[in-house]
């Protein structure tokens, strides 16, 4: 009986994951345009990008490594995560907080080196200038937010795992979502001191968000130069308080035309509703992580149990991991979507090309990456790729 | 440890007391009866002036011939016999006059540190061979107990007389930087109570007997009169046995501690701080209802009893949990007997309407106290936590000064939240054996 409802239950899943993957993958970006990347490549300066290779390759390897050794470390974890049970005096649900905040204090502490090398790289390349300390310190806060957050999860997913037992994945996706979806609304609350732009870039945003059907978006500026000189640009919120932000270390420093580009982009997200996409494809990810979750669990109590988190932490890492050809390929389209919405709004090919040259040589990003290590992990198009799409543009529209 | 109980019908009793031996650690006596002259009281600071004058002269000569004493003892293995007389009168002396200063004590103290003189007293072993590493690096092994002494005394600690305009033992002085010392605050406050009854209360005198036996073990230790590192465990205080409180605490914490849940305690706290911070908000909010409801029934209604001990059970296993005064990852429901630090409260009683309608600003001095008290807990948590990391179990004498600071917190918030009518004991009496 339970075999037949748990079949049941698969089959439905990959129904739902099927159907709802085939709607959100679909981009406005035409099926039959050619990318030659090849031809891209003459775009860059051959020294530019034998630095940046140089200088991706030794972060790809300590990626790798860092990854390999997360999942060793949980390995070992589910093993011997069940005995921090003795360390405490709290509920079931308080327990699977305290092994849940364990295992990934213990995760940071063993990828920690690994963040110190990469610091420690960058900085010899001139790509960072951020301290070690500044690092470390920086990196504790942030696992103290994951603390917080994996416990807010914790505490959605064990109380209904207590309450609904082996069923508790079917509203418990849902509420994830929910509660995702009230993190992407109120995100931009939490970014606080944003400052409003030039009278000369809100000029140049105006029309471009007219064009692109966002026009009550609004464009603000975050002064990074105490911590980074790495520019960057990023849209978020969603409804009334969707907004795009750039960093002032780009929309200082870059030329106008570049900086259109980059804006563009940015509206481009918001034009395709690629932050509620991302929601579904969690959901798309969410339904069938939890189900496995929760049969993988259940030897050890299921997830109401605390014993069985170190064990669902190592399933989702895993399960993470091997979503992530495909997680990080709907990220890819989404960005190339938001490029070619770019480029039919502002009409200027030669601007993007400028930019993602600027890219390769301010942030030594590698424009032609390895295939696999491109196709598992990388969520952005490469330099070549946006390049060849901005040339594929224009040959369009000679 | 032996030490003095309180007020001996014969202060005689005083030199009953067995001799210490080389490498005791440094005894401080108690036969003080709390009660105090309200002219010595009123007039205390002015009173204080020429021993503060003499003080700060001596003080300032220890210091300056401190160099020789450490060369000495380098190269001799111990502390030349007569300097180290002096250093023990010294040291003698300024408890002296701090125990007077800040109403600890009530005679006007002699000038020279005499033995057996005053009703606080402290014993100073004999001298004796010492390990030359521990000597050649005592200034930076005593760093840590002059942190924490300054936190429990104030800046001087009641040691150096140097350093006396610093801590402030008068009221106008203390009033600036009352949160500069558990034991300068309760001086504070124990000034106007002495004024209005002719009586030290107890906890505050009791406070102010343990933290100044403890810098007297610090400068005796910084001074090379002593190998044996100051211990801040109230435990060793001769202070009172606590009085019967419907607030009480129960220990069952066996001191070991995990290395790993005390190296990411921080992260631990996490979830914790973001709830009792919601947990507070309704607490506040269920207080002002539980005024106005007792101010009417002359008693609390037994839900928000309830409800309010509760959170204060909660707050203090948190608080125990923070400054590594309990081991275990706390619950968030404050649920009684589910932690080693925990609280027993009474059932709810009648309570003097004249007192709840005022119950704020009576918590004043509680709260004030309560707050220095936190910076002594923040300070020897800082200590317990390297040790604990190191050892594997936590230091007794910072875990029960932590656990003290976490049992007058809980009988602080009971009071100031109508959980009980009685005023918190500030006295550190709770492991008295």
């Amino acid at each position: 009986m339970r075999l037949a409802a748990y079949s049941a239950a698969a089959v439905a899943v990959a129904v739902a994951c099927v159907w709802g993957g085939t709607a959100l993958w679909d981009t406005v970006v035409p099926g039959d345009l050619h990318l030659n990347t090849r031809a891209a490549m003459d775009a860059f300066d051959p020294a530019t990008v034998d630095e940046a290779a140089e200088f991706e390759r030794v972060m790809r390897w300590l990626f790798i490594a860092s990854q390999v050794v997360l999942v060793a470390v949980l390995a070992v974890y589910v093993k011997v995560g069940p005995r921090f049970q003795r360390e405490s005096a709290a509920g079931p649900i308080g327990t699977g907080f305290l092994l849940g905040m364990m295992g990934i204090a213990l995760v940071w502490l063993i990828q920690l080196p690994f963040g110190l090398i990469e610091i420690w790289w960058a900085r010899k390349k001139d790509a960072t200038d951020v301290g070690y300390i500044d690092y470390v310190l920086g990196d504790f806060f942030g696992l103290a937010g994951e603390a917080l957050f994996l416990c807010l999860l914790l505490l959605i997913v064990m109380a209904l795992a207590r309450l609904l037992r082996g069923a508790w994945w079917v509203p418990g996706v849902a509420v994830l979502a929910g509660l995702f979806t009230l993190l992407a609304w109120g995100s931009p609350y939490l970014v606080p001191g944003l400052e409003k732009p030039s009278p000369q870039l809100q000029a140049d945003a105006r029309p471009l968000a007219k064009k692109q059907g966002v026009a009550d978006v609004p464009v603000r500026i975050e002064d990074v130069h105490e911590w980074t000189e790495q520019p960057n640009a990023y849209a978020f919120g969603m409804g009334k308080t969707r907004r795009i932000v750039l960093w002032n270390t780009l929309s200082d420093e870059f030329p106008r035309r570049e900086v259109r580009s980059v804006v563009s982009h940015e509206f481009g997200h918001l034009q395709h509703d690629h932050i509620a996409k991302q929601i579904g494809w969690f959901a798309l990810f969410a339904l069938p992580a939890a189900f496995i979750v929760t049969v993988l669990t259940r030897r050890r109590g299921g997830l109401g149990d605390p014993r069985a988190i170190p064990l669902a932490l190592f399933v989702l890492v895993v399960l993470n991991l091997l979503a992530s050809p495909l997680t990080s390929g709907a990220s890819r389209r989404y960005e190339a979507e938001a490029d070619w919405s770019a480029l039919e709004a502002t009409r200027d090919p030669r601007a993007m090309v400028a930019l993602h040259r600027r890219f390769t040589a301010e942030a030594l990003s590698d424009p032609d990456p390895p295939g696999w290590y491109h196709w598992m992990f990388d969520s952005h198009p490469s330099g070549a790729e946006r390049v060849a799409m901005a040339k594929a543009w224009r040959a369009r529209h000679r | 440890m032996d030490h003095l109980s309180i007020a001996p019908e014969k202060p005689a009793q005083l030199f009953e007391r067995a001799p210490l031996r080389p490498g005791d650690q440094v005894r401080t006596l108690n036969y003080d009866d709390l009660h105090r002259w309200r002219v010595s009281v009123g007039f205390r600071f002015f009173m204080a002036i020429p021993h503060l004058i003499w003080l700060s002269i001596w003080g300032g000569g220890m210091f300056l011939i401190s160099p020789i004493l450490w060369i000495v003892t380098l190269v001799k293995g111990e502390p030349p016999e007569g300097l180290r007389d002096v250093y023990a009168m010294f040291i003698r002396y300024s408890i002296h006059v701090y125990a007077f200063l800040y109403l600890a004590a009530n005679p006007f103290p002699g000038f020279l540190g005499r033995p057996r003189t005053y009703p606080i007293e402290v014993d100073i072993p004999p001298g004796g061979k010492q390990n030359r590493w521990g000597v050649g690096v005592r200034l930076f092994l005593a760093l840590p107990a002059f942190f924490l002494m300054t936190s429990i005394v104030g800046f001087g600690g009641g040691g150096g007389g140097g350093n006396s305009s610093g801590s402030g033992g008068d009221p106008v002085t203390t009033t600036l930087s009352i949160s500069g010392g558990a034991v300068a605050t309760v001086a504070f406050f124990g000034w106007f109570a002495c004024l209005a009854r002719g009586r030290m209360p107890q906890g505050f005198r009791d406070l102010a007997v343990w933290g100044l036996g403890y810098s007297a073990q610090t400068y005796a230790y910084f001074f090379l009169l002593t190998s044996r590192y100051p211990n801040s465990d109230p435990a060793l205080a001769p202070v009172a046995p606590l009085p019967p409180h419907p607030i009480r605490m129960r220990m069952t914490d066996e001191l070991r501690r995990n290395r790993w849940t005390v190296g990411f305690r921080i992260i631990l706290l996490m979830p914790h701080y973001i709830w009792f911070f919601l947990w507070s908000v309704v607490a506040l909010l269920a207080s002002i209802v539980t005024w106005l409801v007792t101010l009417i029934l002359g008693r609390t209604p037994r839900p928000l009893h309830n409800f309010l001990s509760a959170y204060v059970r909660y707050a203090s296993h948190l608080f125990a949990f923070a400054n590594l005064g309990g081991g275990p990852f706390p619950g968030f429901v404050g649920a009684p007997g589910t932690y080693p630090v925990d609280m027993e409260i009474d059932e709810p009683e009648r309570q003097n309407r004249w007192s709840v309608l005022f119950r704020g600003i009576l918590a004043l001095p509680a709260l004030f106290v309560y707050s220095a008290l936190s910076g002594v807990a923040g300070f020897a948590s800082i200590g317990a936590w390297f040790y604990s990391l190191v050892k594997g179990r936590a230091p007794e004498g910072l875990r029960n000064l932590i656990d003290y600071v976490a049992r007058y917190g809980a009988q602080v918030f009971s009071y100031l939240l109508f959980v009980t009518p009685r005023y918190p004991y500030s006295g550190p009496a709770d492991y008295v054996k």
